[in-house]
């Protein structure tokens, strides 16, 4: 059960990593906003694995929720597209 | 029981997530991407329970449940931004 874990692990933090290589690759601001929130999403099981609930807690409530709505109100208040 | 059920389980999960992120990488529009980003959540939500089932702790369905209220958020802000209200 421990090795299955590991490995599932193993392929969320590769799904992060190619998030987060999109998120800073693509020119349209508003993509880059919904990987990053889901990359928060992520890294809140990861925190779940490492037995740290309240962490977890916390990237969930703040992370994907807050975080996406502030950085989509500023997206609004700009152009929206990087040069 | 629990020895065959979790494996397939985590297979299932892990090919949904990579579904999720395969739509919200090269979807073509915004929409996609949004609703890439619901299904993900609630593939999420449904992960911290088989969390909770494995680990048997029961705190673990607190996080869930403030997980569910709170994902909505961000999906509402970027809906209400391609409706051009906000």
């Amino acid at each position: 059960m421990a090795e299955i874990l590991q490995y599932f692990m193993l392929f969320l933090i590769v799904l992060m990593l190619a998030l987060a290589l999109f998120a800073v690759k693509t020119k349209d601001l508003l993509s880059a906003v919904i990987a990053s929130g889901f990359i928060s999403l992520v890294a809140s099981i990861v925190y779940l694995y490492l037995q740290a609930p309240d962490v977890a807690m916390t990237e969930a409530a703040i992370g994907a929720g807050i975080t996406t709505l502030v950085f989509v109100i500023t997206v609004r208040k700009t152009k929206g597209k990087e040069k | 029981m629990s020895n065959i059920v979790l494996p397939i389980v985590f297979g299932l999960v892990s090919f949904a997530t990579l579904l999720a992120t395969i739509r919200i990488i090269s979807g073509p529009t915004i929409p996609d991407r949004a609703v890439g980003l619901d299904t993900a959540t609630t593939i999420t939500t449904a992960m911290i329970v088989l969390f909770a089932q494995i680990f048997h702790r029961a705190i673990y369905l607190d996080i869930a449940l403030v997980y569910a209220v709170l994902a909505f958020l961000g999906v509402i802000a970027i809906a209400r931004y391609l409706e051009g209200g906000m």
